[in-house]
């Protein structure tokens, strides 16, 4: 009997503890419909801060620099992060730890900090040279150097999973360096380097505090926009933007799930 | 990608550099191809940044808020609260509050996620991996967004602000943020997730046979418990106190958007002395303690977890 009650204890637990999660992102998702302004009452179903969303030049502007950041910070990460995963395997035989102390770096650093050293540097930088002042070229830095730590471990793992055989067999039948990237690298990296790029590139979508502090003032992301729309004084527009992202996490979700359960079916 | 082993005669080169190159072994020289690029980008833009912001540290504040010359400890006074006025603890109290929040968060995130991962463990295997994936997605959005959604429920005229009203734990018309309560549910709610994971991995693999064995021996439930289940899961106890805590210290979102000037974090403090304060010297010793915080904490959670054996397996 106690046992039971233990459980239904756990369950109802569970679901408050679900309710705790989902009920910030609710609130944001049901006032982006009000058609008042205002976050205190709800006055009616209305579509008119999404209609409003696109034509805020601003912000569509924000949402281009984030697609241009990431994806070109995400280019440059996938190849220099390849190139360390394997370096890393291929000489895992080696004493490499100055290495893996170098590639946590950018994982355990904190954020504020990370952003902060990065923008007293530039700045110095701009000072005594005229280069690097706050631009799109010093975030795309700033993320570059995050992202090549989660390419090469994704990256490496891959080739920790293979059978080391395989690199002999290539070797054995006179493939050419070139040849063995092109038809027996590569191949067998591919599906790692998808899932490394689009890691790369949500890490850079998602990232607010280090670009925050090395974006010059034309270079605002849609963080930072949102940001700084917040600290204006919140307009329903933020509401209506916020949703649409909080869905692109959901569908996210749903195909991650999607694809689990086909890797475990297969 | 690999070059082939052809030996070379050393010929004298014009260019050092690929003389240098080819004087070293062929399975050397493959190393440094391809893990320079990557190495040296990370040496150039973070290790290099960080080194300067530790010197920055000890410097001097200039009058226009620019680090100069003498190297002092200048800034380690004022962040102990010396100020130029003399005693003034604002920037100690920031400190302490830091400490504490980190403190209290990782506390209250142990007692939720603890009974969480466990419920989860136990649920049917195929439920597992949509619950977990249920505790995850939130901190999937954005972190401004999600301190956003805890504004529009703390703030005046919600039911919460309402509720704290009645219960006269705030004034009239008041909201339940700006202050150090909304920081610290805002902390709680964003790092849950680095809780759960590490201790469901725990109590995934849980031996449940030592707890059979300890109530065969008409041990309580209590003491089962104790004896029994609480040491397998404490290397993933350790591992979801380390994922919280360092980053719960170096936040700078939610005590931002969620506390106001009294309820103020490290990660605070040391942005203001970059942007509006210009006292980059104090913003530096500030990121400093949180380099030191940050790697203190790496540094025992590997000591203790090599104690502890098969701690080391839990990574992120």
């Amino acid at each position: 009997m106690r046992r039971g009650a233990f459980k239904r204890g756990l369950t109802l637990f569970w679901w408050l503890t679900i309710a705790f999660l989902y009920l910030p992102l609710a609130v944001i998702v049901f006032y982006s419909f009000n058609s008042a302004n205002s976050a205190a009452h709800f006055a009616g179903f209305s579509l008119r801060w999404y209609d409003r969303l696109f034509h805020n030049d601003q912000l569509l502007g924000a949402l281009s620099n984030s697609l241009v950041l990431g994806l070109a910070s995400s280019i440059v990460a996938l190849i220099i992060g390849t190139l360390i995963g394997y370096g890393m395997y291929r000489h895992r035989s080696r004493k490499l730890g100055w290495l893996i102390v170098l590639i946590y770096l950018p994982i355990v650093m904190p954020d504020i900090v990370f952003g902060i050293s990065e923008m007293a540097f530039f700045v110095s930088i701009d000072r005594q040279f005229g280069v690097l002042g706050p631009s799109l070229a010093t975030m795309i830095i700033a993320h570059v150097t995050f992202q090549i730590p989660f390419v090469a471990l994704i990256v490496y793992s891959r080739f920790v999973g293979l059978d080391p055989t395989l690199f002999e067999a290539a070797k054995d039948l006179y493939a050419s360096p070139y040849k063995r990237a092109r038809h027996f690298l590569l191949p067998t990296l591919k599906p790692s380097l998808i899932a490394a790029f689009f890691l790369s590139f949500t890490l850079s979508v998602d990232d607010f505090v280090i670009s925050f502090f090395t974006a010059g003032p034309e270079n605002a992301t849609l963080p930072i926009y949102i940001w700084g729309a917040i600290r204006r004084g919140v307009s329903p527009e933020i509401n209506a933007i916020a949703t649409l992202m909080i869905g692109a996490v959901m569908i996210a979700a749903v195909l991650s799930l999607l694809f689990n359960r086909q890797g475990r079916r297969q | 990608m690999v070059k082939t082993d052809e030996t070379e005669p050393n010929s004298p080169s014009p260019y050092p550099l690929a003389a240098y190159s080819r004087s070293m072994s062929p399975d050397t020289r493959h190393l440094l191809w391809s893990v320079a690029p990557g190495a040296i980008w990370i040496a150039i833009f973070l290790v290099l940044p960080s080194f300067y912001l530790i010197g920055v540290a000890f410097m001097t504040n200039g009058p226009y808020g620019q680090p100069q010359m003498p190297l002092s400890l200048d800034a380690f006074r004022q962040l102990a609260g010396f100020g130029f006025l003399g005693w003034s603890p604002g920037n100690l109290y920031t400190l302490l509050r830091s400490l504490w929040q980190t403190f209290v968060a990782t506390g209250l995130v142990i007692l939720v996620a603890y009974p969480l991962a466990y419920h989860i463990s136990i649920c049917r295997e195929k439920w597992r991996p949509i619950m977990l994936l249920a505790v995850v997605v939130p901190s999937w959005t954005n972190q401004v967004i999600r301190a956003f959604g805890w504004m529009n429920l703390l703030s005046p005229g919600t039911p919460m602000a309402d509720a704290a009203q009645f219960l006269g734990l705030i004034g009239p018309n008041m909201g339940l943020y700006p202050s150090n309560f909304a920081v610290t549910l805002g902390l709680v709610y964003n790092f849950l997730p680095f809780m759960v994971l590490p201790l469901y991995a725990a109590f995934e693999k849980l031996d449940m046979a030592l707890v059979e064995a300890a109530r065969d021996l008409y041990a309580s439930p209590v003491r089962a418990f104790w004896h029994a289940v609480f040491p397998q899961t404490l290397a993933g106890l350790l591992a979801g106190t380390v994922l919280v805590s360092i980053p719960a210290f170096g936040m700078y979102v939610v005590p931002e958007l969620l506390g106001g000037g009294r309820a103020m974090m490290l990660g605070n403090l040391v942005a203001n002395q970059f942007s509006g304060g210009s006292n980059w010297p104090l913003g530096a010793a500030g990121a400093l303690i949180m380099l030191i915080a940050t790697f203190g904490g790496l540094y025992a959670m590997r000591k203790v977890g090599k104690r502890l054996g098969g701690g080391e397996e839990v990574v992120i």
